[in-house]
């Protein structure tokens, strides 16, 4: 568990998404890129359905909540990241 | 000239990793001086049972052969597979950007047991820390399907694929059903097997079988059709071959390696050995009838070599069915006992060394065999030069499944003499 979250937002970044890429489904991608790029689809990353699957895994795990079943399915780091944080505030 | 030339199956590329070394050079070399790899086997966790001797791949690093992404999602068979289905491409010669479609390249390959330790890994997670805790690509990883996904994922191979459930034989089978996609009308298959059964969950469920060797000397654990056979060694490896259509290799300037004549299987049931003398014969019989070759026109014999005496016994009285005088005198090895039984990936193995043996007119010898108790003409001690054109390649799998392939040397049309 390495990666850094952000406590005081209970946030989670584009840095966190990209180490979270890299560690859950070793996927290598420079933050800045994911930034410029976060309405592409994970697939440019090179990420696929199964890796998403994890990352949510993870963060289910470090916020000891469940989100929603939506989060799996979405198709951008901006919607997903949308997705989450929505979920992360709204049971803050 | 009557109409084209019937469609054929030929090799130009082999890739392998074995307990003999890293790529199809280590594998030959240490193949051809009757060197033996099997060892001990001490790798951690794996210690303590009634298995003693192994072939295990050293010197393997998975991060230097196959990219992050892949490593993550699969077992260490897939590395493997990975890893010598990479070295058979670059054999061949067949980069990607040679291809005119991605459509005209498939995978085939053959696995016994799938990714025992990537499975065992993730199920002590379940049971020790909760289902939440189960990474995602537990769902393919273990499968042994995964490798054939895996390798035509990372090269973007859209043609026809297939995995070949047919026990240790399967790995035979696998060639065989690459050959038979070919003459129909793909004109690349990548095709092989790869294993990786010595880890610790695997390994436990292998001592099931009263057929795995339980000897500590590694000299002793392995050498069939001798007095003294005791069961055989397990290995870790894998091989592929590229297949491809005649024409179309000669069409790219590729250097054609030696043809897959003909393929037979039968299955006669579980450790009935007595009885796989009947279905292996048949297997023979049925390979060399597809080759177009008669008994006499094979060169040498990749024995299966089972090293269990009923089993050794079957296979030497079903040589005598299929290829009747002619299998007293036809040259039978068994380099496997140097390397261990890396179960569907072991024929695959006997295969590529059979098309070096082909290429290098050498018939190398069974490591730890010197007395052969049965009615063949074993090769032991050292390599025999010999001229060599067609090989007859044999496998048996535990679960009753029997096979044999015939290869002929570079491109051979008809039948020859």
């Amino acid at each position: 568990m390495t990666d850094q979250v952000s406590d005081v937002t209970n946030e989670v970044t584009l840095e966190e998404l990209a180490a979270l890429m890299k560690r859950v489904a070793g996927v290598n991608v420079d933050p800045a890129r994911l930034r410029e790029q976060a309405d592409a689809g994970f697939d440019t990353f090179g990420l696929e359905s199964l890796g998403l699957l994890g990352i949510v895994a993870e963060l289910e795990q470090r916020y000891g909540r469940a989100l929603p079943e939506q989060t799996e399915r979405c198709k951008t780091p901006a919607e997903f990241l949308s997705q989450v944080n929505g979920a992360l505030r709204k049971g803050a | 000239m009557s109409g084209r030339e019937p469609r054929r199956a030929v090799v130009t590329g082999l890739g392998a990793i074995t307990p003999h070394g890293l790529g199809v050079e280590a594998l030959w070399k240490t193949t051809a001086d009757g060197g033996s790899s099997l060892a001990p086997l001490q790798r951690e966790g794996c210690t303590g049972y009634p298995l003693r001797v192994a072939g295990q791949v050293r010197g393997f690093e998975p991060a230097a052969l196959v990219e992050e992404t892949f490593l993550v999602q699969t077992d260490r068979f897939t590395h493997f597979g990975l890893a010598a289905a990479r070295m058979a491409l670059e054999d061949a010669r067949l980069a990607e950007a040679d291809l005119d479609s991605p459509y005209g390249v498939g995978v085939v390959t053959a696995a016994g047991s799938g990714g025992g330790e990537f499975g065992q890994r993730e199920l002590q997670k379940l049971w020790g820390q909760g289902p939440r805790h189960v990474g995602p690509y537990q769902s393919i990883a273990w499968f042994y399907a995964a490798s054939t996904g895996q390798i035509s994922i990372r090269h973007g191979f859209k043609g026809p694929c297939g995995v070949v459930a047919g026990d240790e034989a399967g790995g035979l089978d696998a060639l065989g059903h690459a050959a038979q996609a070919v003459r129909r009308g793909t004109d690349t298959i990548v095709a092989g097997a790869a294993e990786a059964p010595l880890a610790p969950y695997s390994i436990v469920c292998q001592l099931g079988y009263p057929e795995l060797s339980r000897a500590a000397e590694p000299e002793r654990a392995y050498r069939p059709f001798t007095a003294d056979a005791c069961g055989f060694a397990p290995a870790e490896g894998g091989g592929v071959l590229v297949l491809e259509e005649a024409r179309a290799a000669r069409e790219r300037g590729a250097e054609v390696r030696a043809t897959v004549a003909g393929h037979g299987a039968t299955f006669t049931g579980a450790s009935r050995w007595a009885e796989s003398r009947q279905g292996l014969a048949r297997a023979i019989e049925a390979a060399l009838a597809e080759a177009g070759c008669r008994p006499q026109d094979v060169d040498v014999v990749f024995a299966d070599a089972l090293g269990v005496p009923d089993a050794d016994r079957a296979e030497a009285l079903a040589l005598a069915d299929a290829l009747g005088a002619h299998a007293r005198r036809v040259p039978v090895t068994a380099p496997k006992t140097g390397l261990g039984r890396a179960y569907c990936a072991a024929p695959v193995v006997d295969a590529v060394t059979a098309v070096l043996a082909l290429e290098h007119g050498l018939v190398p010898p069974t490591p730890h065999v010197t007395d052969c108790c049965h009615d063949l003409d074993l090769v032991t001690g050292r390599a025999r030069p010999a001229d060599v054109r067609t090989a007859l390649v044999l496998s048996r799998g535990l679960l009753g499944f029997n096979s044999a392939l015939v290869l002929r040397r570079g491109d051979a049309t008809g039948p020859e003499r």
